[in-house]
């Protein structure tokens, strides 16, 4: 009998369901906003000064530099370089592993993050980060960056939550994986 | 005094001759602003480099990313600097006709609406009245001459002809500046009671320049155009014949910011220097100075020191001190620094207000004090720190030169029209006799207004 055969079966339990929700909400945010981040950086633009007496921009030309954040695919940075830094000089994370998991960090969590959002491989998206946030857990144990392994605790137990409650699952494209 | 060789046969001394005679002179800076329209038929502006030495190529570098402009001429008596010049613009896509003497080109170039002067400055007062009267309006590097006499003949000429002459004291038209003096000084006061100033320029120790024999210039044309020999061609501003040393060439440009801060013209300047470093040059190689200005608020003293033998850790600056801040501006906007001083007075303005309306950014919040960290009980508090928020991305000469041709086509007037880099230029001839006469010189208000 299969799964999907016995989910439909089962009752609707409403409180599962909106759990589900709340968690599949929350993880699939997670996953695409940090996805997203990763092509972000703070850039620097230059505009008039405004003479807040008058409300007119200056009339010598004087400009002040401001922030403004910039998404673009040439900022793509997984981690900090300072992070990375770091994790380069630990013996076991093998070098040869690391560059693929950069590469691969950012579009895989907007993908996972997507996957999990439109209902599409649930618990391959579930699963998927799972392993993501222990594989970064593993960097931070070895840096001893205490705080993060605390943090991504949280995340992976999140998920395994989720993964219990997926059969509850309503609203879905694909209700198999 | 007239210059020591013989510009008879081009008729240039006249002007200057006039002047040093004590000739009455008319007219007022507002003759500045009543600019000619007259451009070529295409609305660009078509002009003439007179002069493409080191100083040249800077203000060539600016000119170059100046819209509605064209150049159409380079003059220099060194034929390698000419070449030079026009093989740079040919690369640039742009056809210059090329002249040793500048007369030829006044002859030649009758489509020409101004002239930019970057001679040694013995030639700026010829060169620039000449021009004037062939119909040209001129930017003139700074100094505007070696002598008192030259700088008034121009004065003179610009206001007989009506044409523009703008002095490059650049700073005059750099949007730090103008902000600093128009919104921080002014505006907001925020150095309260100024009480005195300082400016320096050290710079590392330099050689002598030379050029290969095969680019030399004959001796029979450096005789024509007033120079002894090669040398004292490549090394023309430590002799006295040619130009006002370090204070003129460095300082001109800071204590021009000097007068134009404080408003007013020192009444006063006690300097010492000499030529102690180097062995062969005429003007000093190290000079400091002290201006006394009479401020409405009470007197304030500015020092001025130029080295031309140490570096002294980099950096050049103008430091304006009052009873509630001080400002520490320069071109490089690394060296910029504000400070907040914390005086005993009830009616201190809070800074935070400026912050966030854009006048200041925040630098640092005094460090906390550690047991032990002051050296001396009577030093003053830390004070905050804060930046100048204010910048241009332009090439530093770019402003002042956009200025001279928005007010050539009539669209703006000229921030240091010759009238008005007289004063402060005058009394940067006085720091020199003064550190000469080895004491106190008194400058009356007559010395520096034309």
């Amino acid at each position: 009998m299969s799964d999907q055969n016995e989910t439909a079966r089962m009752p609707v339990n409403w409180d599962a369901t909106l759990a589900f929700w709340l968690l599949r909400g929350w993880l699939g945010l997670r996953a695409i906003v940090t996805g997203l981040e990763k092509y972000a950086a703070i850039g620097k633009v230059m505009k008039p000064w405004v003479d807040p007496t008058t409300g007119q921009p200056d009339p010598n030309g004087a400009m002040i530099e401001a922030t403004q954040k910039i998404y673009s695919l040439t900022n793509y940075a997984a981690i900090p370089q300072s992070l990375q830094d770091k994790f380069a000089s630990e013996p076991l994370l093998p070098a040869a592993l690391l560059k693929p998991f950069y590469i691969g960090l950012g579009p895989a969590l907007i993908l996972l993050g997507v996957m999990l959002w439109v209902g599409i491989g649930t618990r391959i998206s579930l699963f998927a980060q799972g392993i993501i946030y222990i594989a970064l857990t593993a960097g931070l144990i070895l840096i001893k960056a205490d705080d993060g392994v605390a943090w991504l605790a949280i995340h992976v137990a999140l998920i395994a939550v989720a993964l219990t409650l997926a059969k509850h699952n309503k609203l879905c494209i694909l209700k198999k994986w | 005094m007239a210059p020591e060789f013989d510009f008879t046969r081009r008729n240039f001394l006249s002007t200057a001759v006039a002047a040093g005679a004590g000739l009455a002179l008319t007219g007022n800076a507002n003759a500045q602003t009543a600019a000619p329209k007259k451009t070529s038929p295409n609305g660009r502006i078509r002009y003439a480099l007179i002069g493409a030495g080191a100083q040249g190529n800077v203000l060539l570098d600016a000119l170059m990313k100046i819209e509605g402009i064209e150049i159409v001429a380079v003059c220099d008596i060194w034929k390698y600097a000419r070449d030079r010049a026009q093989k740079g613009l040919k690369k640039a896509g742009i056809e210059v006709k090329v002249y040793e003497d500048f007369e030829d080109l006044l002859a030649t170039e009758k489509d020409i609406q101004a002239a930019v002067v970057a001679t040694p400055d013995f030639w700026h007062a010829p060169v620039s009245n000449a021009c004037m009267k062939a119909g040209l309006n001129v930017y003139c590097e700074k100094m505007m001459s070696n002598t008192i006499a030259g700088a008034r003949s121009m004065v003179q000429t610009m206001r007989e002809t009506k044409k523009l002459l703008q002095i490059g004291h650049q700073r005059r038209s750099n949007p730090r500046y103008l902000f600093t003096l128009n919104h921080l000084l002014r505006e907001l006061k925020l150095c309260g009671r100024l009480t005195c100033a300082n400016a320096q320029w050290n710079r590392t120790v330099t050689l002598e320049l030379g050029a290969a024999k095969s680019v030399q210039i004959k001796p029979d044309v450096l005789k024509r155009y007033g120079f002894d020999d090669m040398r004292q061609f490549r090394n023309w501003r430590w002799f006295k014949k040619y130009g006002g040393g370090p204070l003129s060439d460095l300082g001109a440009h800071q204590i021009d910011i000097f007068n134009w801060f404080f408003g007013v013209k020192p009444r006063a300047v006690t300097a010492a220097g000499g030529v102690d470093y180097y062995k062969d040059y005429e003007w000093y190689d190290n000079a400091m100075v002290i201006y006394e200005f009479a401020l409405p608020e009470g007197v304030a003293r500015a020092f001025y020191q130029v080295q031309t033998t140490t570096g002294a850790g980099g950096g050049y600056w103008e430091y304006f001190m009052g009873d509630q801040g001080s400002i520490k501006i320069s071109e490089n906007p690394s060296v910029t620094q504000i400070f907040r001083d914390n005086p005993p007075m009830e009616n201190m303005p809070d800074w935070g207000p400026y912050v966030q309306k854009n006048y200041l950014a925040m630098k640092a919040a005094p460090a906390a004090a550690e047991e032990g960290a002051k050296v001396d009980v009577r030093e003053s508090k830390k004070l905050e720190a804060y930046a100048l928020p204010i910048s241009f991305n332009k090439a530093i000469h770019q402003p002042h030169l956009e200025n001279f041709f928005k007010a050539v086509r009539g669209e703006a007037k000229l921030n240091c029209p010759a009238d008005e880099a007289f004063g402060s230029e005058v009394v940067i001839f006085k720091a020199n006799e003064a550190i000469a006469a080895r004491r106190t010189i008194e400058i009356n208000p007559q010395d520096t207004e034309i």
